[in-house]
């Protein structure tokens, strides 16, 4: 552990997290740009050009809100429940690969900030401690409505969690490996998703369910809990679930990039354009994706988490078990 | 150096938060006390070199075991017992064999009691020692009988808390 | 002890105190969520034990011990929370006091 890995490591971390909190504004700017054209309306457009400082104007209208605090809220875990929603989304992303080896200063340098040999499981473990964050969040504010919402998002997020986690077994069989870094390498010449595509569909599937997208936010359901968890949530605790909810976006799209979309692999353009490329693609499919569909109801959910795509992980995962065995 | 900074971290952080957990009253308090301890073990597990044992302890212990302590304890929302801790003499005998429990521990570990044949310097360590490979090799060749134990034991715990769930009481 | 490690004795001492501190949880505490936890840190307190033993000997079976100690606690912790749900439903409590009939 010398002074130049701590050095590379720092800046690492410093880049990742300011590209995170840098993309979240353009990403939300994205997002009602392109659902207002989906339904035929203009979107944001005044501040800025094509009203691209929009959501930084909000981000500092939510800074200067006044903060309040409900009063019969637990004051201790009002204030934790935002922060290990942003933390840890933030933790996952440490083992994402974002590129490959470079060359600087005569040094080797990989583009992640750690690859452990366990980065699968990290990823999954660090996600299943965000439902934490909602949870509490729910539960601090001492008022029904997010304790409804809270309530929701624990018992949707441990279903989901299953499934997801066996979807990608499929492909740790096939390559050996936890290790992002490592599955990223094996596709140089054919993506994951080629023979993995059930599995592939059944991790996003879950990956917008982990996140409370559009149609599974069932834990913010404005229609039926006015906000779910966040209902007594403002200022910047909102605007830090806020970023939560983005930055877990970019976890799935990441992960789901890595395992199966050939990571930082494409031709001709150097890897972490490519990985920016699939990066903004995911990020659009997730926005197209509220546009399209109507929100679930609370037991077609649960029913299509446990007798649909549990099934189906278990399935895929025999499958490929036996053709593992039988060509390997 | 490093480690030892970091285990004396986990240690106090486990410790004081396990006496959080047991002394504080509300319920859900307790349980993010027991996360914090969990999380502590898990940073304990990596300067011990069993990567996938501190993932597993995260993912399995923290991440889910415990999410559904909460979720019990969110669906009954008990309001505080009472009296905090067991009334009249019940509680100086607890903490009197707890406090000789300890005593026994400590003379265990201090007298190195049962060590014969414990190598006196720690072992070196094989290449991939705690990785998930090396512990799924040993899992499926030696320890594959239990192994299939567990996962009966874990469809009949499935099947009880089913059971136990549905039943109409009354 | 290598030079640059912690010895093994001082894990062991944590642990020690770990599992202390869950037995007292289990006699001092009435609230049955509670107790529940106290095992669970106990179960930890040996889990710590078994790994820092592990590492001693330089030999994994002590983390696949700890491996089948997590799922035993997943049977019972899923099991044990849905006695306590079904003990609630029927008689609003959580106290283990107030269960004391066999009957009624």
């Amino acid at each position: 552990m010398d002074a130049a890995f701590l050095i590379a490591s720092a800046v690492k971390v410093l880049i990742v997290l300011g590209f995170v909190l840098i993309a979240v504004p353009f990403i939300v700017w994205m997002e009602r740009k392109v659902i207002g054209h989906m339904q035929d309306r203009i979107g944001p457009q005044r501040v800025g050009p094509f009203g691209l400082l929009q959501t930084i104007a909000d981000g500092i209208k939510l800074f200067f809100k006044e903060d309040i605090i409900p009063g019969q809220a637990d004051r201790v875990v009002f204030f934790l429940a935002p922060a290990l929603s942003v933390i840890t989304a933030f933790v996952a992303l440490s083992v994402v690969p974002f590129g490959d080896k470079v060359t600087v200063f005569g040094r080797e340098v990989p583009l992640h900030i750690a690859d452990v040999n366990v980065a699968i499981l990290w990823v999954l473990g660090t996600t299943s401690m965000g439902v934490y964050g909602i949870v509490l969040g729910g539960w601090a504010s001492n008022s029904k409505y997010p304790l409804l919402g809270g309530l929701r998002s624990s018992a949707q997020m441990i279903s989901y969690e299953l499934a997801q986690g066996i979807s990608l077994v499929g492909v740790i069989l096939m390559t050996g490996t936890l290790s992002l870094a490592g599955i990223v390498r094996q596709q140089e010449h054919m993506w994951f998703i080629v023979p993995q595509f059930f599995a592939f569909v059944i991790f996003l599937l879950c990956g917008i369910a982990e996140t409370n997208r559009a149609p599974f936010d069932l834990p913010e359901a404005e229609t039926e809990l006015v906000a779910g968890f966040h209902t007594e949530f403002s200022s910047m605790k909102f605007a830090l679930y806020f970023l939560a909810e983005y930055a877990n976006m970019m976890v799935v799209s990441a992960v789901a990039i890595s395992v199966f979309f050939g990571g930082w692999h494409g031709p001709i353009l150097p890897p972490v354009v490519w990985f920016l490329i699939k990066l903004s693609l995911f990020l659009f499919f997730f926005v197209w994706l509220r546009a399209t569909f109507p929100r679930l109801r609370y037991d077609q959910l649960m029913a299509f988490g446990w007798k649909v795509l549990l099934p189906l992980s278990l399935l895929n995962l025999a499958v490929t078990a036996v053709v593992v065995a039988l060509t390997g | 150096m490093v480690e030892a900074i970091l285990f004396t971290l986990f240690s106090l952080s486990a410790v004081a938060f396990s006496l959080g957990m047991v002394f504080r009253r509300n319920a859900v308090h307790c349980a993010l006390h027991l996360v914090g301890v969990l999380l502590s073990l898990s940073g304990m597990f990596v300067l011990l070199h069993a990567q996938f044992i501190a993932a597993i302890q995260i993912l399995v212990y923290a991440g889910a075991i415990m999410v559904l302590f909460l979720f019990v304890v969110m669906l009954l929302n008990v309001r505080g017992e009472s009296p905090l801790l067991t009334p009249g003499a019940a509680k100086g005998f607890g903490f009197f064999f707890a406090f000789i429990a300890f005593v026994e521990l400590l003379w265990i570990v201090l007298s190195r009691g049962g060590s014969e044949g414990l190598p006196e310097a720690v072992a070196a360590l094989s290449p991939g020692f705690g990785s998930p490979s090396e512990i799924g090799r040993i899992l499926y060749t030696t320890w594959l009988f239990p192994f299939e134990v567990t996962s009966i034991l874990l469809m009949i715990a499935v099947v009880g808390a089913v059971v136990l769930a549905k039943r109409k009481f009354a | 002890m290598d030079p640059n490690g912690v010895p093994t004795e001082y894990y062991q001492l944590v642990a020690a105190l770990l599992f202390t501190i869950g037995i007292v949880g289990v006699l001092v505490r009435r609230n049955a969520l509670i107790i529940f936890m106290s095992i669970e840190l106990m179960l930890n307190a040996v889990n710590l034990s078994f790994v820092a033993f592990s590492r001693q000997y330089g030999q994994m079976d002590g983390q696949i011990f700890v491996f089948f100690v997590m799922a035993v606690a997943a049977a019972e912790v899923v099991v044990g929370l849905a006695i306590l749900v079904a003990i609630f439903r029927n008689r609003e409590t959580a106290s283990v006091d107030d269960v004391h009939l066999l009957k009624g």
